[in-house]
């Protein structure tokens, strides 16, 4: 898949990777002390819910720079696989859970033959892993014991937290970095550059 | 003993049963791998117990957490049975009861099995394991041991960062709008210096003639041999123990049938 790759992007979207690992773990604590406050409602695993969308963002970000066939999924398996070398206590199950998260983001671009990157694609790169990682959940943490309105409630939190937090704000987040010229020698930064010599002249 | 494993075989060999143990519904066969994997851990593992004991007890809160959910909001297929105990507008069922504690005891039997991994794993062996077992691409696998190696230093630039803003005068955020402009302040310089730390390393790789070809040599050459093999089996055949063992004891539920 990455025969086509330059070096510099492999290492990037490594790198990008290993950063998004940290701050996921970070977010596991989040998501624990949002759950402490919830428990008592029997409602304890929507704590997670509610930030879901910030274990897709990394699938955006780096599918928006590198703009290649793979990007979000591989980056988002990196993601998982570095969490477990900084000891999540998730374990390497992380790797499987990761690798469908970054399929989910995955199918949205492949859908566009990896053309197009508007925020309503990136909004769908972050819904599909909310989606995908929500059937592998019934299956894998036996979401399906619980009863229809609750899943269905869950569900839907997921996916707007997918498609604000790993959507949007993984949107800006690139967008801002595109702005301080590091990108220059990737895919975006160069669409970037482009746009702002048409504005101008 | 549990850390001379080949990494990646003692990766499957906790994927296998934790993707297996999903299909049981009934409270005994996670206990009994549970059981099974701390004893594995304390026994094999060199494992202190204070160091496991902390990364695990967060887990008893969560397990406890979701069993607590399963039993209030259960499906159908998981609501029948008598009723024990009711609490504001919610009934207990027996069967939900036992669903709950079931996901309970599994989320726990996960978390074991994670931790006998990671307390005894070394994580540049498991990528160096990665590349020569599972033919993950030179390329990827040294681009994320230099990220992993530079995770250090971001701590130190975001102090710098943080002095930098207090010497000219930016002080502390206060409220939600501050908040999050102190976080775009902070987030998007330290992605920069990433993006550019990502650009230099691979310019170091190329100039020192790494090309990412897979048949190179290793300096740390990781084998698989008998041992591990065993290893996995011993997990794997351990799972068919637990559930023969709640089918004898008539415990046995795949997916809310009784067996």
């Amino acid at each position: 898949m990455t025969t086509k790759w330059n070096l510099r992007e492999i290492v990037l979207m490594a790198i990008l990777g290993v950063v998004f690992a940290l701050i996921y773990l970070f977010f596991f604590t989040v998501g624990t002390g949002l759950t402490n406050i919830l428990t008592p409602f029997g409602l304890g695993p929507f704590g997670y819910e509610v930030i879901f969308g910030i274990w897709f963002i990394v699938s955006i970000i780096t599918a928006y720079i590198i703009r290649k066939p793979g990007a979000a999924l591989i980056s988002e398996t990196i993601a998982g696989g570095v969490q477990v070398l900084l000891g999540s206590p998730a374990g390497p199950m992380l790797i499987v859970s990761a690798f469908i998260q970054g399929l989910g983001a995955e199918a949205a671009f492949a859908a566009t033959k990896y053309r197009n990157y508007s925020r309503g694609v990136l909004v769908a790169a972050g819904v599909g892993p909310a989606i995908s990682s929500f059937i592998w959940g019934l299956y894998h943490s036996g979401y399906i014991a619980l009863s229809l309105p609750l899943l269905s409630s869950m569900l839907i939190v997921r996916v707007i937290s997918g498609a604000l937090i790993a959507g949007l704000l993984g949107k800006w987040i690139t967008e801002k970095l595109a702005d301080t010229g590091v990108l220059r020698s990737y895919a975006l930064g160069k669409e970037w550059q482009a746009k702002r010599e048409h504005k101008a002249s | 003993m549990l850390t001379s494993i080949n990494p990646t075989m003692k990766a499957l060999a906790v994927l296998i049963p934790a993707l297996l143990l999903a299909f049981t519904f009934d409270p005994l066969t996670p206990f009994i791998y549970l059981v099974f994997t701390v004893a594995v851990t304390f026994l094999f593992g060199k494992v202190a117990f204070k160091r496991w004991i902390a990364m695990f007890s967060p887990f008893l809160l969560l397990a406890g957490s979701f069993a607590w959910m399963t039993m209030l909001h259960p499906s159908d297929t998981f609501s029948g049975g008598d009723v024990l105990f009711a609490i504001w507008s919610f009934q207990v069922t027996s069967d939900s009861f036992w669903a709950g504690i079931s996901l309970g005891l599994r989320s726990l039997s996960f978390a074991a099995l994670s931790l006998l991994f990671i307390l005894t794993t070394d994580s540049t062996k498991f990528m160096l394991s990665l590349m020569q077992q599972c033919k993950l691409p030179p390329k990827l696998t040294f681009g994320i041991l230099a990220g992993y190696r530079f995770l250090p230093t971001f701590r130190y630039e975001l102090q710098v960062l943080r002095q930098a803003h207090r010497i000219r005068g930016v002080g502390r955020a206060r409220g939600v709008k501050e908040r999050l402009h102190q976080f775009r302040r902070y987030a998007i310089p330290l992605f920069a210096n990433a993006i550019r730390k990502a650009e230099r390393v691979a310019l170091a790789m190329e100039s020192k003639g790494f090309t990412g070809e897979t048949d190179r040599t290793h300096y740390h050459e990781m084998t698989i041999d008998k041992r591990d093999w065993v290893f996995v089996s011993l997990f794997f055949v351990m799972f068919f123990v637990s559930v023969l063992l709640s089918y004898q004891l008539g415990f046995l539920n795949i997916f809310g049938n009784h067996f």
